[in-house]
């Protein structure tokens, strides 16, 4: 037995590594995703000048509505599972996989940090670091499109299917501009690697500003903005729902089914904070923060150990990303819906050159001042 | 050991899908199947560690491609309706097409056992890719995007003149 292990140390320790760290951070992720489901009602309750929900307690204590989101849990896994009679019944099924599935598997390229050092394990705080990253987001948000439309045919209803067709053709067109925003950062960049860009962004520019993605592209963090709120079907973009015209492609759907939708759109916030927050605004990096503590321009130095620093990276990235989900929530009850043909064109005719544009305006700098 | 499982695996599940897709008859769940088998392709791919060519895949056909060819299913369903079969005429021509096209794989594919291939092989990534098109084949990939501006076009101008004859 001792044996096995000693021969298969590197592979067994790998895999052990990756399964505490999906474990923790898939943890994470689903636990702040329940709270973002309350956040969200009772944002939009101080927005409206509401109460919002606060009555769910246990033993009398309610905390002005923190256990909502377990009483809501609770409320869809009593509720009746129903099919429709002339549903297709084995895609019925496997539409809110395709929905949840992709968005989950996506947090494995996300890093949350640098590394830690355990009993002098090196401990990349990233469930897996591929070299091409970026790529890989951009392939499965392409698949979670069939959740939606899978959703929408299975169910044989009529406006279920309308919503499923708005979200395929919504969720394809914005799909090529995100994805066409995203070159320009590998271009300045130089790696599909989500870690090696986040590693490039703690670099300076002119000796005191952070080389945040945001400094370097800001048009593509703008169309990126856009867009993948789009790409979520979030207001001003929710067509696909349009909860007072056609509710949408998950109209039939009830219990579990359904929070499996309402859970995916709701990871899908925080995916695309974290994405945002990777991409744009540095990550894990805290300005002037490196290994061995803070290195201001001015010359002054703060040595710090090495699990503060590892600490404050982790909270560094975590308050980008609470900030980048209260945005969104923000965004949503704020602005009016769109019209089909407003959307549609706002993409092909406006952002769609503006970020090829982008592109040539890049690889015009790049090729004039110089690499970065 | 677990490399070779996998690719048998991908390569017969991306079998099963295409034989399955063929025999169905609703177009959506067909659709569905090959989507299915697209997907084992791009696990293949991976297998053999091309993991820009298992990408590329999936974004390209899985995500974009399929999407569109589902859309075109849903919005104008009479015409993918199946249609009873068209005599034995045309079934003795496909049958003779389809027995050249397997004598053609199994011919290449005997050829193709004889070559090895490197263990250590690895596609080392983009950059080497994006060298070579942009580099030693920049001509050729340019002309390939004139062909595919003048397929623009032309899906331009039929829907035009569509338009105009209402």
């Amino acid at each position: 037995m001792m044996e096995f292990f000693e021969a298969n140390k590197d592979i067994l320790l790998f895999t052990g590594a990756a399964a505490v760290k999906a474990l923790a951070f898939l943890g994470a992720v689903m636990g702040f995703t329940a709270l973002m489901t309350l956040a969200e009602r009772k944002v939009s309750a101080l927005m409206q000048d509401r109460v919002g929900p606060n009555r769910a307690s246990v033993f009398g204590f309610a905390f002005n509505g923190l256990f909502q989101p377990i009483a809501d849990a609770i409320k869809m896994i009593l509720k009746e599972d129903f099919v429709p009679g002339r549903a297709e019944k084995l895609l019925f099924t496997l539409a809110p996989f395709f929905a949840l599935v992709p968005v989950l598997a996506l947090f494995a390229v996300i890093p949350f940090g640098d590394y830690v050092m355990v009993y002098g394990y090196q401990l990349e705080l990233q469930i897996a670091d591929l070299p091409l990253g970026l790529f890989f987001v951009l392939a499965l948000s392409g698949l979670a499109i069939y959740g939606v439309f899978l959703g929408g045919w299975a169910s044989k209803n009529n406006f279920a299917l309308l919503g499923g067709l708005r979200g395929a053709a919504q969720m394809v067109s914005y799909e090529v501009v995100l994805g066409l925003t995203l070159v320009g950062l590998m271009m300045i960049y130089g790696s599909a690697s989500l870690q090696d860009m986040v590693r490039a962004q703690g670099r300076l520019l002119f000796g005191f500003i952070p080389a945040w993605g945001v400094v370097c592209q800001p048009f593509a963090f703008i169309l990126f903005l856009i867009a993948s709120t789009a790409e979520n079907k979030r207001t001003p973009f929710d067509l696909v729902e349009g909860e007072s015209e056609i509710i949408g492609y998950f109209m039939e759907y009830s219990s579990m089914r359904f929070a499996a939708f309402m859970f995916a759109e709701f990871i899908e916030i925080v995916l695309i904070s974290m994405l945002i927050a990777t991409l744009f605004f540095g990550g894990w990096q805290v300005p002037y923060l490196y290994e061995t503590g803070f290195m201001f321009p001015g010359g002054a130095e703060l040595p710090l150990n090495h699990y503060l620093v590892s600490a404050m990276q982790v909270g560094s990235f975590t308050v980008k990303t609470v900030f980048f989900c209260w945005f969104s929530l923000i965004v949503r009850w704020t602005l009016p819906r769109f019209r089909f043909d407003q959307m549609m064109s706002l993409c092909w005719k406006a952002l769609l050159p503006l970020a090829l544009l982008n592109i040539l305006l890049t690889g015009a700098a790049m090729t004039f001042l110089g690499k970065l | 050991m677990i490399l070779n499982a996998a690719f048998y695996l991908f390569s017969g599940l991306a079998a099963l899908a295409t034989l399955l897709m063929i025999f169905q008859r609703d177009p959506v769940k067909a659709a569905m199947l090959m989507l299915a088998a697209l997907l084992s392709t791009a696990g293949i791919y991976l297998v053999l560690s091309a993991q820009l060519l298992a990408a590329l895949q999936i974004i390209l056909y899985a995500g974009a491609i399929m999407t569109l060819f589902i859309v075109a299913l849903t919005a104008t369903p009479a015409a993918w309706r199946d249609k009873p079969g068209r005599g034995s005429f045309m079934k003795v021509l496909g049958l003779a097409a389809a027995s050249v096209i397997l004598m053609e794989l199994l011919k290449v594919s005997t050829a193709l056992k004889a070559i090895t291939v490197s263990p250590e092989f690895s596609e080392t990534g983009t950059l080497d890719l994006a060298s070579a098109l942009f580099g030693r084949f920049a001509f050729q990939f340019e002309l390939l995007s004139l062909v595919i501006l003048a397929a623009i076009v032309a899906a331009v101008a039929l829907t035009a003149k569509r338009r105009t004859a209402q």
